[in-house]
């Protein structure tokens, strides 16, 4: 406990910062816990309240990093990004839906809305917004989330300053109320993947496979389907030869128009 | 999405590694239409 005190007094900002900016590039980090550890050391006087200031520049810059990756990667970075969500399939869907419903509010809302959060700034990049209005919305976006979290542990201060001066009982409280926090999270994290789990019933086909079945009198019975969202359609791409597109924004729609007489085999990226 | 077309009656599979594994097999490719690159909305 000593030394974890000595490190939030000695690292308290690169900690706070370190860990929103590694959220903000795409990694599974806590990022609203800090900030509410932040705001809370802030208020009790081991931290500045320039904390806030530093963790907001740091989300800018994680947010910068990848819109501008966005911007000159195109999509292959939202596939890598999506590789490490709860959800990989419908990943980029969610976020894309997202823009097209809310159209550039998605940035200022995003950091709410998991899954959505890390993919919002390369997906403006990628669907080429301005970069000073990307910065404008992000600033936006950044600063509401920021606040939020960090006001919540500036507010709660007195229990800070309770888990201070009573070292024994309030530093197994705050290591209680930190491994409780922790659980949560990973209790979170599973219950988004549980809760994704039941896409993995769908039946999956090896692309040899397929390819026989091509090359067969089978080939009458099946349809190929491009189901990439926005943005894969970069100017010279490809698809699989013979296969259709069907817009997942506009499914109701689109499914009309499918067999159902036939196998269907989706494929995105 | 998959899932969604299977609860809607349409036989549907997934294609294991999508377009990439496609491409390393080698498989037959075409340029996307014209028409598909042109309705895709941006913010530029």
């Amino acid at each position: 406990m000593n030394y974890l005190l000595a490190l939030i007094t000695r690292h308290g900002y690169v900690l706070v910062s370190g860990i929103v900016f590694a959220e903000a590039v795409g990694l599974p980090c806590p990022a609203a816990l800090a900030l509410v550890a932040g705001g809370a050391a802030a208020a009790s006087g081991i931290l500045s309240p320039a904390v806030w200031l530093l963790a907001l520049c740091a989300m800018l810059l994680g947010d910068s990093v990848l819109y501008f990756l966005g911007r000159y990667m195109g999509w292959a970075l939202l596939g890598l990004l999506c590789k490490v969500s709860a959800n990989p399939e419908t990943c980029i869907l969610r976020s894309a839906e997202s823009f097209y419903k809310r159209g550039k509010i998605t940035l200022v809302l995003a950091k709410f809305i998991p899954g959505v959060n890390t993919m919002a700034p390369p997906l403006a990049g990628s669907m080429r917004m301005r970069p000073q209005q990307f910065l404008r919305f992000d600033l936006a976006g950044a600063t509401l989330y920021t606040s939020a979290y960090f006001g919540l542990g500036y507010v709660f201060r007195d229990f800070l300053a309770a888990i201070t001066r009573g070292f024994q009982t309030a530093g197994r409280v705050f290591e209680e109320v930190l491994l409780v926090a922790l659980l949560a999270y990973i209790v979170y994290r599973v219950w988004l993947y549980r809760k994704h789990a039941i896409y993995r019933v769908v039946p999956r086909v090896q692309v040899e496979e397929l390819a026989r079945k091509l090359a067969s009198e089978e080939r009458t019975k099946l349809l190929l389907v491009d189901v990439r969202s926005h943005g894969y359609y970069d100017a010279g791409s490809a698809r699989i030869k013979g296969s259709i597109r069907i817009e997942p924004n506009n499914l109701v729609e689109e499914l009309k128009t499918l067999p159902k007489d036939k196998d269907i085999y989706l494929y995105c990226t | 999405m998959a899932h969604l077309l299977r609860e809607k009656g349409f036989n549907a599979f997934v294609i294991i590694g999508g377009l990439t594994a496609w491409k390393k097999a080698g498989e037959p490719l075409e340029s996307v239409p014209r028409e598909d690159l042109v309705k895709l909305p941006t913010f530029s």
